[in-house]
């Protein structure tokens, strides 16, 4: 067993003190931390203008001689503030992801390392696993520093000390932020492993970055006819909610279509997950965690099941004798 | 360009570039990505639009038997223009990449092909190959963005519930031309990181990183405060909240934000401006996207003229 596993260690251990070396991955990786500081501070801000309005209509309804008891103080969840930050792992991630991924491949076929270790006594499943397991360290090692600095930030910026359910919550989308970036470590893996020019892999996984993170989200979210009018269709026309789901009923197969390809795109469904955990999204704001985690863990399977998609297809498929250098 | 023999290697240089990336996939499969957006574009904005003006036929239905007073459709408060509401988007994402792409390409594929110290045997300065590469950087960007503007021009013609008048026609005219100038920014920029990086990786992953910083990281702090707001056109002109860190912001930082002045051009010329959104930024929008698409011109083609023509393929 040991002889198994030795090569794949080695080969991992060499893989991350290379990637520690690559300037442009610890760039990317200050430029995420960097994103998302400054999401932290945008959103402090927003909070502070928000808490200011509430305690000026306070003071204005005491002011008219309404009994400060009747007025409800506003709820306020430490997590929520996190939105930012996790719409930047939704798109920085992804792309750092990428980015160690082309590097596991290019480093090798740039030096033309690839080949000398193909003629080594080692099988190919051992190579891609140790790269694989290099990419998972170096993911988790960037997210679990971005984490614990969001967290440290919300404590800081809220004055609310987290939790063990919050920092529970904290690492459950930490985990999904993982299997979501693996993904993209993968895309960019494949692409660079079996492309014939390494730039042009790269260009391949960024138009598939561009059509999954960007492009299909953004066509779900336009066809949704509430963000075709300002404020809303349903708040410009004065429409309660019961009768909006009623009213929408009419559209179901249109709302399938537009859910559809929402869907397709992994992010959505990584911000789908975060976004109830972290009681961002409104409906789960202090709803208990398990329910919640019931109700979302279809998102966590499509994580998953990408992820393994991706890693079967890389294990799979046999080393191309003419893809081993840079071109 | 006076001289007709003087611009001979200027020419040939631009044909020869022009032919170069005509030839490369990942241009090709960038340009017909962002073609085949531009059709989707106008089918989203007919279809979300269709989709508001049902609803508000089954919600007048039930206003109706409620007794409600009837408000005025929100379809017929919206121009035919802001149809093309979701090409706001689509060149700020997929048109800015396949321009950064241009844009190097236009470099790294006479650097790969080790044509360099060819160039420098000929008569020619190194400011007679940068005005040739930026010459072909715009022709490039035209044709993408002409090819854009002959889409959509038929999609009008083919949907007669969006008829435009002659004002309609020019602002639309005027927001391709915007967004041409838009799209240099970006190809500029990976036509001066194609010339200066040591590594092609480099070269091109540094544009895409001040892609990002000017796409989601800066309108954060000028306008809308989530970032992944800026892919719905409408939501990506939300006003930041009323503070004033965001007024200084805005003012100081705006005109450095060029997503947020190309949305805001968008938004004035295709009609979709949101009636809360606060122009708080010290100089027009225009002006931003001109004085950048100039000054990274500049620079590209400076970077283009100094570079090393000794040298032929990339160090990595």
């Amino acid at each position: 067993m040991r002889n198994l596993i030795q090569p794949v260690l080695t080969i991992a251990g060499k893989d991350i003190r290379d990637a520690l070396k690559d300037r442009f991955i610890i760039l990317m990786t200050a430029f995420l931390l960097l994103a998302s500081l400054v999401a932290l501070a945008v959103a402090a801000i927003a909070l502070k203008v928000d808490v200011a309005t509430y305690a000026e209509a306070k003071a204005g309804l005491i002011a008219l001689g309404k009994d400060a008891s009747t007025i409800p103080d506003p709820a306020f969840y430490p997590l929520k503030l996190l939105r930012g930050f996790v719409e930047h792992v939704e798109i920085i991630g992804a792309i750092i992801g990428i980015l160690i991924g082309y590097r596991a491949a290019a480093s090798e076929r740039g030096r033309q390392t690839l080949a000398l270790i193909v003629t080594r006594p080692i099988s190919q499943w051992q190579f891609l696993a140790g790269k694989v397991l290099a990419g998972t360290a170096i993911i988790s090692s960037g997210l679990i520093l971005a984490f614990v600095i969001a967290g440290i930030a919300v404590i800081a910026i809220s004055g609310i000390v987290l939790n063990p359910e919050d920092i529970g919550r904290l690492a459950i989308v930490m985990s999904a932020a993982g299997l979501y970036a693996l993904a993209f470590f993968l895309l960019g893996f494949v692409t660079a492993l079996w492309a014939k020019k390494l730039p042009n892999a790269l260009l391949l996984a960024f138009t598939v970055w561009l059509s999954f993170v960007l492009i299909a989200p953004q066509i779900g979210d336009t066809l949704d006819p509430d963000n075709q009018v300002a404020g809303g269709v349903f708040k410009q026309l004065q429409i309660a909610k019961p009768q909006q789901v009623e009213i929408l009923q009419s559209f179901s197969t249109y709302e399938t279509i537009r859910n559809g390809i929402e869907v397709a795109s992994p992010t959505k469904h990584f911000e789908r997950l975060s976004f109830a955990v972290l009681g961002i999204k409104d409906t789960y704001a202090g709803q208990p965690l398990m329910p919640i985690l019931a109700e979302k863990a279809s998102d966590l399977v499509w994580l998953l099941a990408i992820a393994l998609a991706l890693g079967l297809l890389l294990f799979a498929r046999r080393l191309d004798p003419n893809r081993l250098s840079k071109e | 360009m006076g001289n007709t023999a003087a611009n001979a290697p200027i020419r040939l240089l631009i044909s020869q570039s022009l032919a170069t990336i005509a030839r490369e996939r990942t241009v090709a499969l960038l340009a017909l990505l962002f073609l085949v957006l531009v059709v989707v574009a106008a089918y989203l904005g007919w279809s979300a639009t269709s989709t508001v003006n049902a609803i508000y036929l089954r919600s007048v239905d039930y206003m109706t038997a409620q007794g409600q007073t009837i408000p005025s459709n929100p379809v017929l408060d919206t121009s035919p223009l802001a149809l093309l509401r979701n090409m706001a988007t689509y060149v700020s994402l997929i048109g800015a990449l396949a321009a950064i792409v241009v844009g190097h390409q236009l470099i790294a594929s006479d650097r790969k092909a080790g044509t360099m110290p060819l160039l420098a045997t000929r008569p020619m300065r190194g400011i007679d190959l940068g005005i040739a590469k930026a010459v072909a950087l715009v022709i490039a960007i035209a044709a993408l963005v002409t090819f854009a503007a002959v889409i959509n021009t038929a999609t009008f013609l083919a949907l007669p519930e969006f008829r435009l008048d002659g004002a309609g026609w020019s602002k639309l005219a005027v927001f391709y031309g915007m967004s041409g100038l838009y799209l240099l920014v970006f190809g500029f920029l990976g036509m001066w990181f194609g010339a200066a990086a040591k590594s092609e990786t480099v070269g091109l992953l540094i544009p895409v990183t001040v892609w990002l910083t000017l796409t989601f990281v800066l309108p954060q702090i000028t306008s809308n405060i989530n970032p992944v707001a800026a892919l719905n056109p409408v939501s990506a002109l939300a006003d930041a909240p009323a503070s004033a860190f965001f007024q200084v912001t805005g003012w100081a930082l705006g005109p450095f934000s060029l997503a947020e002045a190309y949305r805001v051009i968008s938004a004035q010329l295709l009609d979709f401006m949101p009636p809360t959104y606060v122009d708080r930024v010290a100089i027009p929008a225009a002006a931003s996207l001109l004085i950048a698409a100039a000054g990274v011109g500049a620079i590209a083609t400076r970077a283009v003229a100094r570079m090393d023509m000794t040298k032929g393929d990339y160090d990595a």
